[in-house]
This record gives C-alpha cells, structure tokens and sequence, in this order.
C-alpha cells in the first residue's frame, strides 16, 4: 500500500483508530460496563455544557421554579426522540446524514444539513463562549483566552492525541456533579418545587416562551439525535440489541434531564427570582453551598471542561453527518489531507465558533441566544426523524406504530409550536405590533 | 540566467496548460451533448408522437445485472395525472436532457413488477452507496449518466462529484445538464440494489461477476469497512467466500467484529471456516461468548474443534497467536513425499514456513526450513537433512504460554522466520510465524477512520 503520510497524520492515528489490540482486552471490559453507564453520563454532560448550565440557571434565577414542569414535558420528549434515533441507528446499522440522503430528495438533505450545520455552528460558538466566560470568573480576559483554546482544541483532535485530552476535560466537567449535593444542601423549598413539578405551568409572558424554546434547543439539540444514531452505529449493534439500547438511550436521557433539574432548583434556592441571569458569577453562586468561597473556582473548573469537550466533539460529529451525506463518509479518508470536506467543515465550526464567541456580546445573552436558535432549528431536524421512523421501507416492523405515531407527531408539533410563537412574536415585535 | 530559464518553463507550462484546458473543454460540450442526467430526467416531461404532453417521468428502470456489460434502460415510471404506470423501452421513442420522446400516440396503463436484474435508477441508485473498482473506494452517486443509441439507451456512467451535488440544488435548467467532470465508467463499479438480486440464481451469478474479483484482499477490507451494514453484507453475498475470507483476514479487529456480528450466523460460520485458523480464533476471541458458542456450533466439528482449542490460549500469548497448519513429516519419508505434501497444502502457503518431524511418538524430531527441503535430492530421505541440520542446535521452540515479546527475542536470538509452539511432551501445536508477531509488535497502522465519535 502507498503510503504518502507525513508525520503528522500518523500522530493522529492514536486519537481516531481503535485502541492497540494488547490494551484491547482491559478496554473491551470497561466496554461492556459503559454500554450501559457511558453514554448516559456522555449524553448528561453533553446537556451540561456551557449553553446549558447558562440556559438552566437562568430558568432558576427567572423564573425560580416556574420552568419545572415545561421540563418535564421536555424530558418526556428528549426520551422519545433519542428512542427514535437509536432505533434507527439499529436497525440500519447507518448514521443520520446517510439515510436522509437516501431517504430524501437531495434538497430537503441540503436543507438538513444546513439546519445542522447552523445548531452545530452555534453551539460551538456557546462552547467557546462558555471557556472565554469560565476564564473571566478566574480574571483572564476573553480574547486572551479563546483564540489560543480554539487553536488548541483544533489540533489536539487533528494531530494529537485527544484521547488525553478529553479525559482531563470530562473529570473536570464532573465538576458539575456537585449541583444535586448543592441543591440538597441550598434548602428548597421542596413543596414548592413538587408542586410546580407536577402542576401544569406556563407563563405566557414573552420571556418564558423565548426562556421555553431555549431549553427544548439545549436539551433536545439536534446534534444529539445525530450523535445518539451514530454512537449505536459505532457500536455495532444490531437490532437484537435494540432492548438495552433503548433502555441506556431512556435512562441517559432521564438521567441528564434530572441533571437539569437540579441545576435549575439549585440556582433557584440560590439566586431565584432576581430576573434574568447577568453573569458568569452570578450562577456560579448555586454552587455555594457546597463550595463556599470556592464556588466561582468550581464552577469556572466545570465550565471549562465541559465547554471543551463539547466543543470538540459537537464540530467533530457534525462533520462526519456532513460528509456522511455528501457520500465522503470513511471513503477518501487515508489520510486527514484527502478529505478537504471533512477538515473543511471542521475548521470552519470552530473558527466562526471563535470569532462569534470574541464579539463583545454579553456572555448569558449570546448563550441563551444560541439555544434559542437550536430550539428554533430543533423542530424542522425532528420532522426528518420522524419521517424517517414512521417509514416502513426503512424500519420494516420497528418502525413508529400507530399510537407511537400519534404520540411522537404530538411531541414534534409541540416542539415546532413553541418555536412558532416566539418566530411570530418577534417577527410582530420588529414590526411593532406587539 | 536561472530565473529566465524558469520563466521560460512557467510560460511553456501554461501555455500547455491553455491548450490543454481546451482540449479538454471541447471534449466535455461534445460528451456533453451526447449524455442524459438521470437526475435531471427525473421531473421531465414525456411526451408522445404528436407531441403531447402525457406526464413527468418519475423513475428509470435499468437491467442491472443481466448479460450486457452496460445496464439497459428497459422501461420508465411516469407519472399520468395522479397515477403511475410502467412505460417498457419498446414504447419509448428518445430520451433527450431532460425530456423523453414517446413512439406512441396512446399509453397503456400497467401497475410496474419488478423484473429480476432490475432497479428503480433514482430511488435505489443515485445517491446510494456503491464501489469504485478502480479508485478502490466507497462513494455515493451524486448523479448517472445514460448514453442514448440507436436503438437503446444504456447506462454508462456514475457521477461522484461534489460539484454535482450543488448542480442538482440549483434550478432545473442546471439539472438537465450534465457535469461529466468525475465520471467512473459503469463497468469499474459495484453497485448495490436491494431488492435487484432476488430472483433466479444466475442474477446472483451475474451481480457477483463484476468487477470486484479484480480486488486484492487488503482494498476488499477497506471497501468492506466503508460500506453501510446492507451494502456489506450484500457483497459478501456475491463474493466467493474464500476470497472474502482473504479479506475478512485483512479488516480492523473492532470492525471484522460488527461485520461477524451483523452476518447471518451460517455465512459468518463459513467465512470463519474459510479464514486462517488464527485470525479465526482472533476474531472469535472478540466476540461474546455466545455469540461466538452460536458460530462455532454452525461449523464442522473438525474445525470447530480446532479452534476452541486456540481459543484457550490468551491473546499476547505465543499459543493465542499461532497458526495451526503444520505440514508434519517422518524421518522415513522421502523429501519427494514432502513436495507432495506440500503441493497438496497450497491454499495455506501463507502459513507454511518449514517442515516438522516427528517421531513415531509424534515428538518433535526437527524442523526443515522450506529452503533446504527445496534443495535436497528427491530421493533423500528426510531424516538425513534433519541430522545435517542438527550440527545448526535443536529446533528453537516456544511453549504456549510464552508472551509474545519474549518470542520476539527468540525469533531475533534465532534468526529464523518463525518458531513451533509445543507443549510439555515435546509435541508441536503449532507454528508462530514473524509477521504474527510484527502484527503485535508494532503500533496501530492502516487508514485513518473518522470515527464518528472520539474514542
């Protein structure tokens, strides 16, 4: 085989090729244990990111506890849209960009692509926010800062081993695991929160809903739907599988949307109802009661590796479905110079992700902002899902039944309504109508 | 003097370069002129003799795999108001960019069956995966090409361009025309139709007849690794299992694993049969125990045997990495006999490195490196090169158990090409060649796999 590589992509070997086959047994166990445990605790981070603990906390400060029951509904349909895309991931054995090129006229895939390829765009510029915001809490300004992280998260997965890096990166966004402790410690008041749990409600005040469709945006992300079908495609599982796919994708999800709730009840005990999150600080006060003085350290230690490992992985993941659909998927990939789209893609995430992050935009709005723009596009990549499960000539007998039908079609309609709403406010709001 | 030379040579080159350009300009309008976008033909309008308007075209169906080195286009799916009939070839006039000409003034209105060899072009082709035989890769049809002759229209090419991709976005006038810049020839690709290969046996025949026997076993795994779970197993379906045996040899361990696992347990059972009993045993040892119970139940008990015993070895050991063919001989027998047993062992020349002896105990007696049996007389009696090759020391052996580092050494302390493997009595189990052990001994290699996630 010819073999024209320069140094540089063999180094790059260790972060994408399988682990060497002498550590392979010892992996192969940790393996079996994280079918289960892994992708939850991925999928939970993944929701913790910067975008997300900005969009949470600021529910808690808003709203105190108003937002808990939109949560609910919320994790009812995270649940079954990550359902819906393992089950196709299964049961296929391709990832989503493929079968929406297959499946759908090349437009309504460009259309696809494009919609991702704006959510993804905006969630790095979140993640690089959240690191240029994390720094600032440890009195570093952001332009210090994020040009040399996006450098370096750049070519640490290109030609370095990342696989280091996002082990450092996912300890410390265990940081956050202190919110459930800081929630038990910050006394809510656990009637209110069971009530507002349980009882249906929904402010129609303007904020709530652009609040609202933020959090459906960074909690049903349609990066993850991607991420979720092609992690099970990765895997190799096949559709006799399917049972503890599914039941890891429900419990994943479950388990990040508590996550979720606790973050919201802890900010709310903490800082709850003194109006819309202004800063950084300001939400890294939840975690006081566990921190004490520390708080701002922790919280700061968190956002940084949570922000990092999503910013690699959300650009990575969104280039793949992008030349999963193109049809360059692993064909051309001999090395990372023959693939221009792959890298292309990749580098134009996270560069424009930087720039964005570096305009002089309050930090909270640009990440609220940027879930709210998920939340808008979320709709339009669950349609295609949808589609996609309800068809038989793809699913044969997995595919939605009836009732799951009716009831996924309920969840998407709900989705797109919220979106709806806030589009057609703002739309009359620029016109001056409202 | 330098620097005018080079600016000399810059000129020439493009002035070349121009020539060449339109060389190549002229030669794209007329193949141009001369093709049909199926992406743009689908949409198209069909008219009839007298020029009517009588509906869209909504697919194409081509032979796929029936005798013709180019597929047939042997009818069209048109739309008629709401509903969709079949239109055989023999009641198509021309098809011109973007537009089909009928013979007839009327269309009878049939329901489409599908014929055996046949695919739908747009649904089942385009935009699907299929092989480049030549490139050696795994790629999607962005559009197809079809040659209208006299009296036929054929399909001759696959477009696997980029550019094309953003044509067929644009408006229709864009659609209709094709951009044959990366063109493969139809005879140099392996496409997939799912449903194309059901029917008699001899479409079967003809699908795995293409172009793909032209393909070492090592591009076979890169292809096998970049298909989609259907694709793939579709075209293990077509290749003879010895071959892709060879290639299943050659994949990723993680990936050889889901491709066993997707399998239908019978043909994984024959693959597994056909491959190296070592890789066998090293594919096997990734898989869970079950799974790996359920294949080795659909295999001979012989070979089933043989491999459960290999697979009591751990991997890193000498014993998880050997081979078990041996070509054993007696002291007694004639170095002629040996040829022939060695000729008879020819589908495992890979894996043979020398001759053993053995007693009648079945104890190791020597080993006889493939060159000295090649040299000696016909008529020499083995046991006279084993004790010539006595005054060298004791064959080296390894035990089972050993690491495979410290095989390494022996394999270097010897400068042989490779060592058998015994066990306490002295008997051998098996042989434990130098490329076994390069495999371990040196990093990961191969491609560069975007995974789709880190790991």
């Amino acid at each position: 085989m010819t073999r024209d590589l320069d140094t540089a992509p063999v180094t790059a070997a260790p972060a994408v090729a399988a682990a060497s086959p002498a550590r392979r047994k010892g992996r192969r166990r940790i393996a079996a244990i994280a079918m289960i445990a892994g992708p939850g605790l991925v999928a939970a981070n993944a929701g913790n990111d910067a975008a997300g603990i900005a969009t949470y906390a600021s529910a808690g400060s808003q709203f105190t506890y108003g937002t808990l029951f939109f949560m609910v509904l919320v994790t009812v349909a995270l649940v079954m849209v990550q359902e819906m895309a393992v089950r196709l991931g299964a049961h296929t054995g391709k990832g989503l960009g493929a079968l929406i090129r297959e499946q759908f006229s090349l437009r309504l895939t460009a259309l696809a692509v494009f919609c991702l390829g704006l959510a993804n765009t905006g969630l790095v510029v979140s993640e690089f926010a959240g690191i240029g915001a994390a720094f600032e809490l440890l009195g570093v300004p952001k332009w210090a800062v994020i040009p040399p992280a996006a450098f370096l998260l750049w070519s640490l997965v290109l030609f370095g081993s990342y696989k280091w890096a996002e082990r450092i990166f996912l300890v410390m966004s265990l940081a956050f695991f202190a919110y459930p402790i800081a929630m038990v410690l910050g006394h809510p008041d656990w009637g209110r929160v069971g009530e507002h749990l349980a009882v249906p409600h929904i402010e129609p005040s303007k904020d709530f809903i652009l609040l609202a469709v933020a959090l459906i945006g960074t909690t049903v992300s349609p990066y993850m739907q991607f991420y979720a079908a092609a992690g099970v495609v990765d895997r190799g599982a096949k559709p006799e599988d399917y049972k503890l796919i599914r039941a890891d994708a429900v419990l994943g999800a479950v388990f990040a949307c508590l996550i979720s709730l606790t973050i919201i009840i802890a900010t709310a005990s903490a800082i709850g109802g003194t109006g819309p999150l202004e800063s950084a600080a300001q939400a890294a006060e939840a975690l006081k009661p566990v921190a004490g003085h520390g708080a701002e350290l922790l919280f700061a230690f968190g956002l940084i590796g949570a922000s990092a490992l999503a910013g690699a992985v959300v650009p990575l993941s969104a280039s793949y479905a992008v030349g999963e659909a193109a049809g360059v998927e692993r064909s051309v990939s001999r090395s990372f110079r023959d693939a221009p789209l792959f890298l292309g893609v990749f580098t134009a995430q996270i560069a424009l992700g930087a720039i964005v992050a570096l305009t002089p935009v309050d930090v909270i709005q640009l990440l609220i902002g940027t879930q709210v723009l998920q939340g808008l596009i979320s709709p339009i990549v669950l349609v295609y899902l949808l589609v996609l499960t309800n068809r038989r000539s793809v699913l044969g007998e997995a595919a939605n039944s009836p009732r799951y039908r009716v009831a996924a079609t309920a969840v998407v309609v709900g989705v797109a309504g919220m979106s709806t709403i806030l589009l057609v406010q703002t739309v009359l709001g620029w016109l001056g109508l409202a | 003097m330098a620097s005018t030379t080079l600016l000399m040579s810059t000129t020439a080159r493009l002035r070349d370069r121009k020539v060449d350009l339109e060389r190549r300009a002229a030669t794209t309008r007329t193949v141009r002129a001369y093709l049909v976008s199926v992406a743009g033909l689908v949409g198209g309008p069909v008219t009839n003799q007298p020029g009517e308007d009588v509906g869209r075209v909504v697919d194409i169906v081509a032979r796929l795999y029936g005798p013709e080195p180019y597929p047939p286009v042997t009818g069209l799916i048109i739309r008629i108001g709401r509903r969709r009939t079949f239109l055989p070839a023999t009641a198509i006039g021309k098809i011109h960019a973007g537009r089909v000409g009928l013979r007839t003034s009327r269309v009878d209105l049939r329901e489409y069956v599908r014929r055996p060899g046949e695919v739908l072009l747009a649904r089942e082709v385009m935009d699907h995966q299929l092989v480049d035989v030549d490139g050696v890769q795994v790629t999607r049809a962005a559009d197809l090409y079809l040659a209208p002759q006299v009296d036929r229209t054929v399909l001759i090419g696959v477009d696997v361009s980029l550019a094309t991709l953003l044509r067929r976005l644009g408006p229709r006038r864009w659609q209709v025309r094709p951009t044959p810049d990366r063109v493969l020839d139809w005879q140099s690709v392996a496409p997939f139709g799912e449903q194309a290969t059901h029917g008699p046996a001899e479409v079967r025949l003809r699908a795995s007849r293409s172009a793909l026997h032209q393909l070492r076993p090592a591009d076979l795994a890169d292809i096998l690794e970049d298909l989609g779970r259907h694709e793939r197993q579709q075209l293990l379906g077509w290749l003879e299992p010895e071959h892709a045996a060879d290639a299943l040899e050659e994949m990723e361990p993680a990936e050889l694993e889901n491709l066993l696992r997707e399998a239908p347990p019978e043909h994984a059972a024959r693959l597994l049969d056909e491959m190296e009993p070592d890789e066998a045993a090293d594919a096997l040892r990734d898989l869970q125990p079950g799974e790996r119970e359920n294949l080795l139940a659909r295999m001979p008990v012989g070979e089933a045997s043989e491999l459960r015993t290999l697979l009591t070895h751990r991997e890193g050991t000498a014993g998880g990495a050997m081979t078990t063919v041996l070509v054993t001989a007696r002291a007694g027998q004639t170095v002629a006999q040996v040829r022939a047993e060695l000729a008879a062992q020819a589908e495992h020349r890979t894996e043979i490195d020398s001759v053993v002896v053995l007693d009648d105990d079945g104890r190791l007696v020597g080993d006889i490196p493939l060159f000295d049996v090649a040299v000696a007389e016909d008529a020499a009696p083995v046991g006279d090169l084993v004790e010539w090759l006595a005054q060298f020391g004791p064959p080296v052996t390894v035990r089972p158990d050993t690491r495979l580092a410290e095989a390494a050494d022996q394999l270097v302390a010897a400068r042989a090409t490779s060592l058998l493997v015994v066990d306490e009595t002295e008997r051998p189990l098996g042989r434990i060649l130098a490329d076994d052990i390069l495999d371990t001994l040196l990093p990961e290699r191969g491609r560069l796999h975007f995974r789709r996630l880190l790991k």
